[in-house]
């Protein structure tokens, strides 16, 4: 019974993390660029 | 206590082992995608190439032609689309300019392509495009799925408006990475005329009413990182001709654009840097802590066996009391 209860205790952080990412919706990550489609070579790459 | 403990180590042990294949199937899918606002800019050559010289209308060879192709992600068309689509959208505005040895335009074609943030998969939505003309993409573009499979894919052919398949023909070493290697070649196809030319008064419409016909053919290579999905290089042996075109060439074929396109050495070292980051981060996701967690949870578990062993052994059950007769 110890442990089930143990086995069951160490699931507890598994579920939570899949509850995390079922309810929270990751950040976006930032605006779009306020870079241009390129009409010139811009040169070489550093 | 040596029982307590090994109930402490049975439950990290369960806990690493649930872990392992929750990192791998269902944190992936949703973590690991491509950013919205993605910004990249690929420089590739063709050294010499044959073009057409609109003065002279003859096919000429010059020393290099090169095409600068910008992948620009729309943050706000993405969410805009997320909130139909119910999953996560990336929209690339992409451009590819194709400039002369004097720098000017040859030709450009915009293009919109919108697909599933993680499984690479086509979105369609209003907007879809190449060079103004709405498209329905099948398959991938620019970009294969993360893992990819040695299989072939349908690729999307953006002068052809088209999907053909593109072959899986083998595994490479690459500047030491393992990469697929990936070749689709477009037989002659009669191609819509761009929607910008290099000259000013010939218009796609003028050429189509003098009966000139635009037809292209390509080999197109890629040298894929199999774990981001990545091109780490990309070649295309291509050929553009106009054809029907006596009335104002005088003479019935005459060769729009031919050349080996290869990506510029830079763009090539930049590029391989990029992967290497980004590989070593789907790969923590997907292979080291998955592994390293089922590792350690059989070793938890075995040190937990063995320290309730101990514990039964050290406390064994008392005999029952007998009185003495």
């Amino acid at each position: 019974m110890r442990a089930l209860v143990a086995a069951a205790i160490g699931m507890v952080p598994v579920l939570l993390v899949i509850l995390l990412f079922a309810l929270v919706d990751l950040p976006p990550d930032g605006p779009t660029s306020p870079q241009p489609l390129l009409t010139a070579d811009p040169g070489p790459q550093k | 206590m040596r029982r307590r403990a090994s109930l402490v180590l049975l439950a990290f042990a369960v806990c690493l082992a649930a872990m392992a294949p929750t990192l791998r199937w269902y944190v992936f899918p949703r973590a690991v995608k491509i950013p919205p606002n993605q910004y990249q800019v690929t420089v590739l050559e063709a050294k010499p190439a044959t073009l057409l010289n609109y003065s002279t209308l003859k096919a000429e060879q010059v020393e290099k032609l090169t095409i600068i192709q910008t992948l620009k992600g729309n943050v706000e068309e993405s969410k805009r689309i997320e909130r139909h689509a119910g999953r996560d959208v990336v929209v690339w505005d992409s451009l590819s300019y194709v400039a002369g040895p004097d720098g000017k335009m040859v030709s450009q074609i915009p293009e919109r392509y919108i697909f599933d943030a993680h499984s690479q998969d086509p979105v369609h939505a209003t907007g879809e495009s190449v060079d103004g003309d709405p498209v329905r993409r099948e398959g991938i573009e620019f970009k294969w799925p993360f893992l990819t499979e040695k299989r072939d894919y349908q690729y999307f052919d953006a002068q052809a408006r088209a999907s053909a398949p593109i072959h899986y023909k083998g595994t490479r070493t690459f500047r030491g990475m393992e990469v697929y290697y990936f070749e689709q070649t477009i037989p002659w196809t009669k191609v819509p005329m761009p929607k910008s030319m290099p000259v000013k008064g010939i218009t796609a419409e003028f050429l189509a009413r003098t009966g000139i016909t635009r037809w292209y053919t390509t080999k197109r290579m890629f040298w894929v990182e199999p774990v981001t999905g990545a091109p780490v290089n990309g070649e295309e042996i291509h050929k553009e001709e106009l054809r029907d075109a006596r009335t104002l060439m005088g003479q019935d074929t005459v060769t729009a654009f031919a050349g080996h396109v290869k990506m510029r050495e830079d763009y090539l070292r930049s590029t391989e840097e990029l992967v290497k980051s980004n590989r070593a981060l789907v790969l923590l996701v997907t292979s080291y802590l998955p592994r390293t967690f089922v590792v350690l949870s059989l070793a938890l578990l075995a040190l937990a066996l063995w320290l309730e062993a101990r514990g039964r052994r050290a406390d064994p059950v008392r005999p029952p009391l007998t009185r003495p007769s």
